[in-house]
């Protein structure tokens, strides 16, 4: 190749070529594809040249030539055998460190751990059927100047010509209603088995096809088809009929109405947005309102449920609501109606309307439990990176020794994640412990039904091991990174170590101790909060108010009678009766008043003489409705302060007089004026309200669902048997129940108690792990401090001394974290607040105590290890040098 | 008869590295191969077969003959063994019984 060019391929086939081929080949190899290549850039041009240079080197990469990488391979083996073995020497030569570091990281794991099953469950809800992502609830908002409702539930109409009108697009609607009642009574006549059941809906034939809930026996198809059929669950089908076959069978229904079981459902799951015992058909509704459902468009008491076709969006749907309203609601609420199509699986965490079934869930707490779980992880990741680093130079000989029999950086780095992995794994093991054990506790806390089997499932297997994976590598890398990169030579000769990384533990320090103190200004700030929303300053009495349903009761015909039976108890004080839970919930009516062009809807609460009385609230303007009045049924309304205030009507002595339009005439007057109160719970502001009194007989059936009773606390059991021989006087065959209102109130607040039980246990866990943590620094500080303290102590100095000497360093940490907590914390609680009508504003001593909490549980760590080592000996710690 | 284990393409090979005598080495045989059968085969596919010969112990390399356009890299020669002769032998005598077995079509009648 005399006076030819010399050809350059690329290089990085041949980078592949030596990567991959064994030494013995490559010479050879890449003679001849350089020959080759050679010959082809004479003959053609660059491009195919290099391709073929290419596709050569790879056809040369087979098997055969590959360097064999086997004895590298064996030699890690035997070297993890190494590491494993020199792990588990450690971790029994350093027992408290050992324990620290496992238990502060199986602490934090289970804390994630239990959270994390909490939140799984919370976004559980409703998946199970199998339509559900096209499953969506009718709702109708009805605002009228800011009053009115958000309903969740629809007219009786409703459902059925949705589905006439829509039938392209809608698979199936179903309706559910329970009479707006809380309870109704049930009855098995021939086993004389009485009891008031809360879980009672009236349903569809659809119910089945919409919902998947298991028909255990009986027909999936048929079962709600005729009237006078009833579905019951398991548990109930034992309540009832305890060693029989249900099917086929009778209950009594409010004492009148026969139902025949057509078949037995499953318990209803957990994690569904509503609870059932029993399903009614439908059609058995019909003698209820005199043969045929009520053909009203403004009373809205039914849960509609709508699956609409596979390939139909909600927005296809929704865009023709307009003129759905505008074709069937009647005109006078017409303008001020929308509605809208809420997903299934939304309800439960996002859906805060009136007339919810049950109350839901909400999603802010799963992210605040998302939160607190992914902090207490961190913390306890930080524990371990800061004693591994920590006690590094415990183990900076063994570096040494390592490094000079040849172990490479990279080896090393390998071997601390190695054994920070197997940490992980091991604190993981005791974390599931924990939860097996804790998981129970946890469930009643959280009125949750979560077994632990649930974490054995595969995927959910290989989560914990993804989790265990990324903690172990997360906290392992840095102390393998401070240990692996130690001089071999001054390790080996003793030289005194800095200690690496001093100033980055103390970054890390700070944050633990950041976090924690913001939960616990987080924590102070819900309870407070809780008690700030459960107090009883609500403008009425709720204590000693005893309530008995009484909706579809005979109660009708003897209220009066009853009243006077029970009056003449000492121990009963007053009694009403009244349309909703006071404090709870209202209805929602039209009304209009002089002046006004056309009706407007307002909160309304229908009830009987003696409210004000029996609830204690004061009249501020005119009077209470008075038994001697005639008019007062119809032709006489009570407001409350803000009604006389949204209307501009002055002061509460002028809205007195005021007129209201009664069937088309102005003859109605405003009578009186209550103080305000909170007519329903502290999450919404107090809003207008009319109180009107309904004597009629009839009220019973709808307007009229409990009587309350305010007795005399002295003797509550024996009050009650009052009231009750008073119910049976009247009613010898209904069966009697009650509930006390403030119990019932409390349980509105259900989720920010939750929540504060929950902040609670986890930022007490937090604070722990994050001592174990400081606990353990603090143990290997004084440890590499032993002899200064010898040789100070020889010199004179005082235990306080020591004290102050030690505890210095991680007191001034702890006041950083204090200082960047204050911001963060005041932020995030002030966020949480606003979402409150009633709130409380942020004091300054939940900082104060959550400061000095943390600086008085640091500051017992630190001590602790002064004292110990204020009691040495200076001869022992000094007598090697 | 014990098989040899010797497929279409290593015998081919085996062949030709036989007739080039002193000059076989990857390239030449990669040239003489494609002359005579119109096939390129790849050079990977070479050294394979050139491997796989060697362990049968048909073949014998040495390395030799560094040139300027291998930049300065030697070459692997490749010999022939007394058995991989015999190999090819037996193979050839294989064949040729089994094509004179074959019945002389259309001449015989």
């Amino acid at each position: 190749m005399n006076g030819s060019k010399q050809y350059r391929p690329p290089k990085w086939p041949d980078k592949l070529l030596s990567w991959f081929c064994h030494p013995k080949h490559i010479d050879i190899f890449r003679g001849d594809v350089y020959e080759l290549y050679q010959d082809r850039r004479e003959n053609g041009s660059k491009l195919s040249a290099d391709l073929r240079f290419f596709f050569d080197i790879l056809g040369l990469c087979r098997p055969y030539a590959m360097k064999d990488h086997r004895i590298e391979n064996s030699n890690n083996i035997s070297m993890f055998k190494n590491y494993f073995k020199i792990t588990y020497r450690n971790l029994l030569r350093q027992k408290v460190y050992s324990f620290l570091n496992l238990s502060g990281l199986a602490i934090g794991l289970a804390c994630s751990i239990l959270i994390f099953l909490y939140v799984q469950d919370e976004l559980s809800y409703d998946r199970f059927h199998e339509k559900s992502d096209r499953t969506y609830r009718l709702l109708e908002h009805f605002q009228d100047e800011g009053n009115g409702e958000h309903s969740a539930s629809q007219p009786f109409p409703a459902g059925p010509t949705f589905q006439s009108e829509y039938s392209d697009e809608v698979a199936y609607a179903v309706r559910l209603f329970n009479f707006q009642s809380p309870s109704l009574a049930l009855a098995n006549k021939e086993s004389d088995k009485a009891f008031n059941e809360s879980r009672v809906f009236f349903a569809d034939s659809t119910f089945l096809d919409v919902f998947d809930f298991k028909l255990i026996s009986g027909s999936r198809e048929t079962a709600l088809d005729n009237p006078n059929s009833i579905l019951i669950t398991t548990s109930m089908a034992r309540k009832y009929f305890p060693d029989e076959d249900p099917l086929g069978k009778f209950l009594e229904l409010q004492g009148i109405h026969n139902l025949k079981v057509v078949g037995v459902l499953e318990d209803s799951p957990k994690n569904a947005h509503f609870q059932f015992d029993f399903i009614i058909s439908f059609s058995s509704l019909k003698p209820w309102f005199g043969g045929a459902y009520p053909r009203s468009w403004y009373w809205n008491p039914c849960w509609t449920y709508v699956v609409l076709e596979k390939n139909v969006t909600k927005d296809q749907v929704e865009s023709r609501f307009p003129e759905f309203v505008d074709k069937y609601f009647p005109g006078f609420i017409k303008e001020h109606v929308t509605l809208e199509l809420q997903p299934l699986t939304d309800i439960h965490l996002y859906s805060n309307l009136d007339y919810e079934i049950e109350a839901n869930s909400n999603i802010d707490s799963i992210y605040i439990f998302s939160a607190i779980a992914f902090f207490v992880l961190l913390i306890a990741a930080i524990n371990f990176i800061n004693l591994s680093t920590a006690r590094a130079t415990k183990r900076a000989r063994e570096v040494g020794v390592r490094k000079s029999l040849g172990s490479s950086k990279s080896q090393l780095i390998k071997q601390y994640i190695f054994e920070s992995l197997f940490m992980t794994f091991l604190a993981m093991v005791f974390a599931l412990i924990i939860v097996a054990v804790f998981l129970p506790a946890f469930n009643l806390l959280t009125e949750k039904g979560v077994s632990f089997s649930f974490l054995l499932q595969p995927n959910q297997l290989l989560l914990l091991g993804g989790i265990t994976l990324v903690v172990g590598l997360l906290s392992g890398f840095y102390p393998a990174f401070v240990l692996s990169s130690f001089q071999t030579v001054s390790v080996l000769k003793g030289a005194h170590l800095k200690t690496s990384g001093l100033n980055f533990r103390k970054i890390l320090v700070t944050i633990q101790f950041s976090i924690s103190i913001c939960l616990i200004i987080g924590t102070i700030v819900a309870i407070n909060q809780l008690q700030f929303l459960m107090n009883k300053d609500v403008g009425f009495d709720q204590e000693n108010i005893v309530m008995v349903p009484v909706i579809r009761s005979p109660m009708g015909q003897h209220y009066e009678n009853f009243k006077t039976t029970a009056l003449q108890s000492p121990r009963i004080t007053s009694i009403t009766a009244v349309e909703e839970i006071v404090g709870a919930k209202h209805q929602v009516g039209n009304y209009q008043f002089e002046g006004m062009d056309e009706s407007k809807a307002y909160a309304r609460f229908n009830m009987r003489h003696d409210f004000a009385k029996t609830f204690d609230i004061p009249i501020v303007a005119g009077r209470a409705y008075d038994y001697n009045i005639q008019t007062d049924d119809s032709l006489a309304l009570v407001v409350n302060e803000t009604f006389v205030k949204s209307m501009n009507w002055g002061s509460p002595q002028d809205a007195i007089g005021e007129r209201f339009y009664y069937q088309g005439e102005l003859r109605g007057q405003i009578v009186g004026v209550v103080k305000d109160y909170n007519f329903v719970s502290k999450h919404r502001p107090i809003a207008p309200l009319v109180l009107t009194l309904n004597s009629r007989r009839g009220a019973f059936n709808l307007f009229i669902k409990y009587v309350a009773v305010k007795i005399n606390s002295a003797d509550v059991e024996a009050s009650i048997a009052d009231i009750e021989s008073a119910w049976k006087s009247v009613m010898p065959n209904m069966p009697f129940d009650y509930f006390f209102l403030d119990d019932t109130l409390n349980d509105s607040y259900k989720a920010e108690r939750k929540l504060s039980n929950v902040t609670i246990i986890f930022s007490v866990l937090t604070i722990l792990v994050a001592c174990l943590g400081l606990f353990g620094l603090a143990t290997f500080s004084v440890e590499q401090r032993t002899k200064e303290i010898g040789v100070r102590k020889v010199l004179g100095i005082s235990t306080p001394q020591i004290l102050s000497l030690l505890s210095k360093e991680f007191l001034l940490l702890i006041l950083i974290a204090f200082v960047v907590a204050i911001p963060v914390s005041y932020l995030l609680t002030q966020q949480w607040l606003n979402g409150f009508s009633y709130r409380i504003g942020i004091d300054v001593w939940p900082y104060i105590v959550s400061g000095l909490l943390t600086f008085i549980v640091a500051f017992l760590t630190v001590a602790y290890h002064s004292l110990k080592a204020s009691a040495i000996n200076p001869v022992e710690t000094l007598k090697y040098e | 008869m014990k098989y040899t284990q010797l497929g279409e393409f290593e015998e081919l090979v085996l062949l030709i590295i036989g007739s080039l005598g002193e000059n076989a080495y990857s390239i030449s045989i990669k040239e003489e191969f494609k002359r005579h059968t119109k096939r390129n085969p790849s050079i990977g596919a070479l050294h394979s077969a050139f491997n796989r010969l060697e362990k049968k112990g048909f073949l014998e390399s040495y390395e030799g003959g560094a040139t300027n356009k291998r930049g300065g890299r030697s070459k692997r020669f490749y010999i022939i063994t007394a058995y991989g002769r015999k190999a090819l032998d037996d193979s050839f005598e294989l064949r040729s019984t089994l094509y004179h077995s074959l019945p002389q079509l259309g001449l015989s009648e």
